[in-house]
This record gives C-alpha cells, sequence and structure tokens, in this order.
C-alpha cells in the first residue's frame, strides 16, 4: 500500500493521540511516586489502549480472509492496520515505563518491538517496491509462473537458434510436462501456443497474423557463423535461461550481455540479425523475471515475521493481560 | 527489432490456476503462523504448569529479595475463593514488622502502604531506598497539614526545595552557635605555629586532631603521659535531639562515618604544655579543677619536704611598690603556707591563662557552698586567718556536637577521598570558637545532584524513614535448603 496523501488523516489523528499520550505519560511519570507502573490507573489505561490496538492490527488478517463482510473498506482496515499498530508501541512503552520487567513481559515486548518494526519495513517496501517494479520490470509476469515462463523462453530461444543452425541435439521439454496437470489448463494448448515463438519482426513486418508467424522462418547459417551461434547458446544462453541466478554470467548483466549479442552479430551474416534481436530480447525478458523475483521476495518476505510473530504477541499479550489482574 | 508481444499471447503462457498452487512464501508464512503461536503458547503453558510462575513475574526483585525470585507466594498470598494474589503489607510485615513512616499517613488520612513508598520488581535495586517521587508525594506540598512548625513545608529533592541544615541556620540549639563549649581558633592552627613555648614552627593537617571514630589517631601531636593518665571525666560526647518527635537518630554501624572527639591527650597535649612551676618538669593531669587541686598540692607537699630551705622566702624586689615600706628581706613560712602559696599562684596560672584563656570556659563564681563562713572579726581565730586556698571555678567540659544533623546520616568514611578542607572550607578562616564549621547544602550538592556524573541525591541517601528501635521481633519462616529449591 502505497502512503500518499490518502494517509492524512491518519497519520494527523495519530500524532494527535500521541501527543496526548506524551504529556499524560510525562506528568504522571514526573509525579507518580515509585514512577511509572503498569499496575496503575493510568498505566493499565496505556496497557488496554495498546493491546486493543494490536487487537485492531490482528483483525486485518480476518478481514482480508472474509472480503465480504461489510465492515468497512478494505484500504481504510489497511490504514488502520499501519498507524494504530505504530501506535500500539509507544503505548505499550508507556504501560510498562519503559522497562521491559519480567520474562513474560520482556518477550512481549520484545515481539512488539520486532512486529512494529518488521511492519515499518514492510510498509516502506510496499510503497517503494510496486514503483521499481514498474519502472525496472515492465515484462512482469504472475510471480508463481515465473519458472514456466523461463522455459518457455528456453524454448522459444532454441526454436530461433534451431531456425538458423538446425537441430541442437538438446533434449526438447516435452509438451506434456509444460502443460499442467489437470483442470481446465490441461485443456488448452498453451503448450502448442507457448512452443510457437511471439510474433516475429519479419512475419508483422509481412502483415501474417499471429498463427502464420507461428511457422519458423529456416535460415541455414554457414558452417563457421552456425558454430559460433551455436557455441554461444549451449555455453552462455542456455544456462543462463535455466540457472538465471547462477554467478558469473555475462548475460545476467544488461551491460555485458549487450557487448556478448554485438560479439556475436559480427560472427553472423545480416540474415541472423532479427533472429539475434530475439535472442537478445528473450535474454532481457529473463533478466527482468529475475529482477522480479528479488523484488517479489522484498516485498513478501518480511510478512514471514511479522505476520507469525504479531500472532504470537497477540496470544501472549492476553495470557499477560489475565496473569496480571492476579498479580 | 524486438519480438512484438500481445496480451492474448502473454495471457496464455499462463496458467489460470496457478493460484491453486501453494506458492512457498504462503505456504512458509502459513505454518510459521501456525508453529510460533503454538510455541508461544507451549512454552507459556509449560512455565505455568510446572509451578514456576516468575515467568509472569514483571520484574527481578531487589537486592534484599533476590533469595526469594521463585517463591511468589511469599508475597502474594492468596486468599481463599479469591482469584486476586496481590501482595500486601501482611506480606510485608511478616518478616520487616517495624513502625511506618508515620502513623497516619498525611495525604488525607490514607493508610500508606508499604508498596507506596518500597516497589518491587524493579530490578535488582536497594528497595530500603525509597524514592523522590515516593518523599516527594507527601513533602512536596505540606500546607494545610498539621505538620511540626520546623518541616518545610515544599521538598521536592535535595536540589529542589531542601532548606539549609539546621544548625547553619541558627535554629534551636545551634542559635548562638557552636554549643560544644570549647575555644578554639582554627584559623590559628591552620597556619604554621609554634609546637609548644620552645618547639619549631610546625604546619598542622586536619588529621593530626581529627579522625573518625572508628579509626587510630594520629599521635604525632600527643603526649604518653597523658594518653595513659586515668581521668575523672567521661569520654566528651553529645548527641542532640533538637526535635522531641523525630525518628531517633542515625546510629553509626562501621564506626567511620562519625568524627571522634579532639582529645587532649591525642591532639593537644603535644604542643599545649599544663605546666604550673618552674620546679617541676611535668604539668597538670588534665581533669577536673579538684582534681587539678589536688594534684598541685601534693606535689608542693612532696616538694617542700624535700627542700625546706625554700621555707625561708627572699623578698622579691620588683614587686616592691612605691612609697609602701619594704617588705622584710626574707619571709619565713611554714610549710602549709608554703604549699598554700605555691598552690594559688600555680592555680591563678592554670585558671586565668592555661585553661581558661585557651580552651575551656571557666566561671569563677564562688558557689556558696564553697565561700568561707563569715567570721566577726573580734571573733576569729588563728586558725581563721590562716590563708584559704580560693575556691575552684566550674569549668564548662568540652562535649563536642558529634552529629550535626540528627535526622539525617553522613557517612565521613565515605567521603575519604576529599580533602576535609574541600567541604570545610570556613576551618581556614574560623577564628571563633563559635563558628560552625559544617558545610552547608550547597557544598553536598557539587556531587549530590540529580543526572549523570553525579552521586545520588534521593533522599534516602541521608534520611531514614523508619524507627527501628520500635521494630518488633518476627519468627522466622523459611529454611536455607527450601528457599535453595524452591519449596517451603
Amino acid at each position: 500500500m502505497r502512503i500518499d496523501n490518502t494517509h492524512r488523516v491518519w497519520a494527523w489523528a495519530s500524532l494527535v493521540i500521541l501527543a496526548l499520550s506524551i504529556v499524560v505519560y510525562v506528568t504522571y511519570a514526573s509525579s507518580a511516586a515509585q514512577g511509572p507502573r503498569g499496575g496503575s490507573a493510568i498505566g493499565l489505561f496505556f496497557g488496554i489502549v495498546g493491546f486493543a490496538f494490536m487487537l485492531f492490527a490482528a483483525l486485518l488478517g480476518a478481514r482480508k480472509r472474509v472480503p465480504t463482510w461489510r465492515l468497512g473498506r478494505a484500504q481504510a482496515w489497511m490504514r488502520g492496520h499501519l498507524w494504530l499498530g505504530l501506535l500500539a508501541l509507544p503505548m505499550i512503552l508507556f504501560h510498562g515505563g519503559f522497562r521491559f520487567g519480567g520474562t513474560l513481559t520482556r518477550a512481549l515486548l520484545w515481539l512488539l518491538i520486532i512486529t512494529v518494526f518488521s511492519g515499518i519495513l514492510g510498509a516502506a517496501l510496499q510503497h517503494y517496491i510496486p514503483r521499481t517494479m514498474t519502472a525496472e520490470v515492465p515484462l512482469e509476469t504472475i510471480y508463481a509462473e515465473i519458472s514456466h515462463v523461463r522455459a518457455l523462453l528456453r524454448e522459444e530461444a532454441e526454436r530461433a537458434v534451431e531456425a538458423l543452425c538446425g537441430s541442437l541435439g538438446v533434449p526438447r521439454t516435452s509438451e506434456g510436462e509444460l502443460q499442467r496437470a489437470g483442470g481446465f489448463t490441461a485443456l488448452r494448448p498453451i503448450a502448442a501456443a507457448a512452443a510457437a515463438p511471439l510474433r516475429t519482426s519479419a512475419a508483422v513486418s509481412a502483415g501474417a497474423s499471429a498463427a502464420v508467424a507461428a511457422v519458423p522462418e529456416i535460415v541455414v547459417l554457414p558452417e563457421e557463423a552456425s558454430t559460433a551461434l551455436r557455441r554461444f547458446y549451449l555455453g552462455e544462453m542456455r544456462l543462463f535461461l535455466e540457472h538465471p541466478k547462477a554467478r558469473g554470467q555475462r548475460l545476467a548483466d544488461s551491460a555485458t550481455a549487450g557487448s556478448a549479442f554485438a560479439g556475436l552479430r559480427t560472427l553472423l551474416p545480416a540474415a541472423a540479425s532479427a533472429v539475434m534481436a530475439d535472442l537478445e530480447d528473450i535474454c532481457d525478458e529473463a533478466r527482468q523475471l529475475t529482477r522480479q523475483e528479488r523484488l517479489h521476495r522484498w516485498l513478501h518476505a518480511w510478512l514471514l515475521v511479522h505476520v507469525p510473530l504479531s500472532l504470537a504477541l497477540i496470544l501472549l499479550g492476553a495470557v499477560h493481560a489475565f496473569m496480571a489482574l492476579r498479580y | 527489432m524486438a519480438r512484438t508481444r500481445t496480451t492474448k499471447k502473454l495471457a496464455q503462457r499462463i496458467d489460470l490456476n496457478y493460484f491453486k498452487r501453494p506458492a512457498p512464501l504462503k505456504r512458509a508464512r502459513f505454518w510459521l503462523s501456525v508453529a510460533l503461536p503454538l510455541l508461544a503458547v507451549l512454552w507459556i503453558s509449560s512455565r505455568g504448569f510446572s509451578g514456576d510462575h516468575r515467568v509472569y513475574s514483571s520484574g527481578r526483585l531487589s537486592q534484599a529479595h533476590a533469595v526469594l525470585e521463585r517463591e511468589c507466594a511469599t508475597c502474594h498470598v492468596q486468599q481463599a475463593g479469591a482469584f486476586s494474589a496481590k501482595a500486601d503489607d501482611s506480606a510485608c510485615l511478616a518478616c520487616h514488622d517495624g513502625p511506618i513512616h508515620h502513623d497516619v499517613s498525611p495525604i488525607g488520612g490514607i493508610h500508606l502502604a508499604c508498596v507506596e513508598c518500597h516497589t518491587e520488581h524493579r530490578g535488582q535495586i536497594n528497595i530500603a531506598s525509597a524514592s523522590n517521587q515516593a518523599c516527594a508525594a507527601c513533602h512536596a506540598d505540606l500546607t494545610g497539614e498539621p505538620r511540626p512548625p520546623h518541616y518545610s513545608a515544599h521538598i521536592r529533592s535535595m536540589a529542589d526545595g531542601h532548606p539549609e541544615f539546621a544548625a547553619l541556620r541558627g535554629y534551636g540549639i545551634y542559635y548562638n552557635g557552636d554549643p560544644s563549649g570549647i575555644r578554639l581558633n582554627h584559623a590559628i592552627h591552620m597556619k604554621p605555629i609554634r609546637r609548644g613555648p620552645n618547639g619549631p614552627n610546625v604546619q598542622l593537617q586536619c588529621g593530626n586532631c581529627h579522625h573518625a571514630r572508628g579509626a587510630a589517631p594520629d599521635l604525632m601531636y600527643s603526649d604518653p603521659s597523658y594518653r595513659s593518665a586515668v581521668v575523672s571525666y567521661k569520654d566528651p560526647t553529645r548527641d542532640f535531639t533538637i526535635y522531641s518527635n523525630s525518628l531517633k537518630p542515625f546510629r553509626p554501624v562501621s564506626g567511620r562515618e562519625l568524627m571522634a572527639p579532639v582529645k587532649f591527650a591525642d591532639a593537644c597535649a603535644g604542643c599545649h604544655s599544663l605546666a604550673f612551676d618552674e620546679r617541676f618538669d611535668i604539668g597538670v593531669p588534665h581533669d577536673e579543677p579538684k582534681v587539678v587541686r589536688a594534684f598541685l598540692l601534693k606535689k608542693f607537699q612532696e616538694y617542700i619536704a624535700g627542700h625546706p630551705a625554700e621555707l625561708r622566702v627572699p623578698r622579691d624586689p620588683s614587686r616592691d611598690l612605691t612609697g609602701k615600706p619594704d617588705a622584710p628581706a626574707f619571709r619565713m613560712l611554714t610549710s602549709a603556707q608554703w604549699v598554700e602559696e605555691r598552690v594559688s599562684d600555680a592555680e591563678e596560672l592554670l585558671w586565668r591563662k592555661t585553661c581558661s584563656m585557651q580552651c575551656h570556659a571557666l566561671s569563677m563564681r564562688i558557689k556558696d557552698s564553697d565561700r568561707p563562713p563569715l567570721v566577726i572579726p573580734w571573733l576569729r581565730t588563728a586558725a581563721d586567718n590562716r590563708p584559704v586556698l580560693r575556691p575552684l571555678p566550674e569549668m564548662v567540659i568540652a562535649r563536642a556536637v558529634q552529629q550535626w544533623m540528627p535526622h539525617a546520616k553522613f557517612d565521613h568514611d565515605a567521603h575519604r577521598g576529599f580533602s576535609c578542607v574541600s567541604c570545610h572550607a570556613k576551618a581556614l578562616t574560623s577564628t571563633e570558637a563559635s563558628d560552625i564549621l559544617l558545610p552547608g547544602i550547597a557544598i553536598c550538592q557539587t556531587c549530590h545532584a540529580p543526572g549523570p556524573n553525579h552521586a545520588d541525591s534521593r533522599c534516602s541517601e541521608c534520611h531514614t524513614y523508619h524507627d527501628w528501635s520500635k521494630r518488633k521481633e518476627v519468627t522466622p519462616k523459611f529454611t536455607l535448603p527450601a528457599l535453595r529449591t524452591g519449596g517451603r
């Protein structure tokens, strides 16, 4: 969620609540005979408010699971989660008088600190990464399908190279493997469609339809040029398409990849230039997918910390509240 | 030329059921969301069911109670049928049965619970030391409360509202200054000074005369004969309790907190000779006048018995008065007369100069009981005409103030790293015996102030709140093995 002008009301409200809380706390702490205590009336007030904020923030998960509930807009819930969850930390610090206390309270406070700061990190990531994704990954695809799309790219690249050099002699991924098992997908000829290259430049310039363009153009290169291309594809490009994250690959970087393709073009006849452009484009798309994977992990990995810890926090917080009534 | 992509082509690459397959991140988040709360519940349950309730503690116990860390029930006594098990005064009084700070709290007569000032679970603190806020809760504003008039009404901390020490304010017995009765010019003694009538110049240090009670005195200016002498008076000490309703004054623990009274034998005799006659090279005892007189009589009687020729006393031309007929060249005295005259001369020297001028306040008033009986002249006998010794003076025995601040405790030993005059600077310039050389509170506040780089300035540093002389004995209820194992 982007933190923009729509957050202004929430931000101001949070600031006002925080300022009021600070005033109350400072007044109370400076006059309390034994310093601020969680068990005093004001300490309990801060504790209850802080825990209520935490509960509200935690309810976002439930609200997301049941989107049909008519309990306000999802965006409002998200803003409330963000700002009230953030306020929970100072409220609980005021509750405990900035002391960590005993074992359970110490654990609770650390859980809260980690949860809140992971949330802040997540909010920052969700603010910036989508823009970065839009700018750097125009060919963004569905994250879960990245490995599949990458395999299709490799197939497409192999067909393009084979169109110039003849058969590469590499095992081809079967169409069945490319198809998803079960359901509607199995009935769709996606493998066939994917196996065909996207409309080539030659076909588009000739005004051919996509179906026509699916027929590969066969241009057999001289032996010397064919060997260079074959060696490049099998030695570098195929490895890159299969293992894009392996270290030391020229094609993993756009600048070095451009140099590699420029060097190869000098060895090939002009007739191969369209295919070379397609291969370079495929590498670029593969690089974007790698970038997307990385950004996606940044965008969502913090939730691995934030969500489980917040649930543990709510549970232990309830235990703390119950036992505090006893002692 | 770039490859061209149509939306349809791109869409055909995607499996429309992709969302049905578990994504690794989502799957990991789900299992972590199950496992972590479960672990938390298991952890808290295991601690709870094991009977070790320390996990619920809001903080470590104080140093004094650290041994009770596992013994929650010692203080958190649960009443039958009640859910709550909060600690109350009865738990404290089970071990510390002493009087509370005030019988009735000044705050509207509300009972002042122990925890109002001594709060537990605040870490390994000294729980006996109440915080300033605890004191200020009442003492910051005693306006309108029934209180003794000598209590300041607005004391919030040592730095805020604490009055100057009573002695320096001239309150009560300090109205006329130092009430100890000794005469001493500190300024003279702090400069190079001659050691005795014929001694060299010396520079005295404070420690040559003053020392903590528990410490050995510096004997540089002592006299062994006086140190070994038995005196008839008691050790001159004085504790002032200036307020009848105050707590008992602080009692020293280590013996080095308070300074010992300065003794003549240890600190003065090395310079101040109590010589009384040129015939003797010893001084009179440092004792009460009657003891001194007995000593003098004995010494002169012994002397004249060994020197009968001195009964023939030649006229002293320097004492002839103009216009008066010259006295005979010699006077023949009896032994008794000679002794009386010598004792009178010696006492004149001692009472008028040596003692009175230098150290002690003497009253030469003659008590009625000491006056010689009035005898009508024509009825006088020879015995009545015999010279008699003058009545003994009343001597004000020096009783140095041992504790200038009866409401507070001060430990000289804790401040031994500082030179005496850095606090008692007035000692360098004080010429009057009545000067009170106690440092003012501003001197204390130089170090004892709030904030870092300062010594503690809490009220409890100096003040005590409970009169432990009135404590009640308690019945022990713990055993060492039980505490070690967490049992009872």
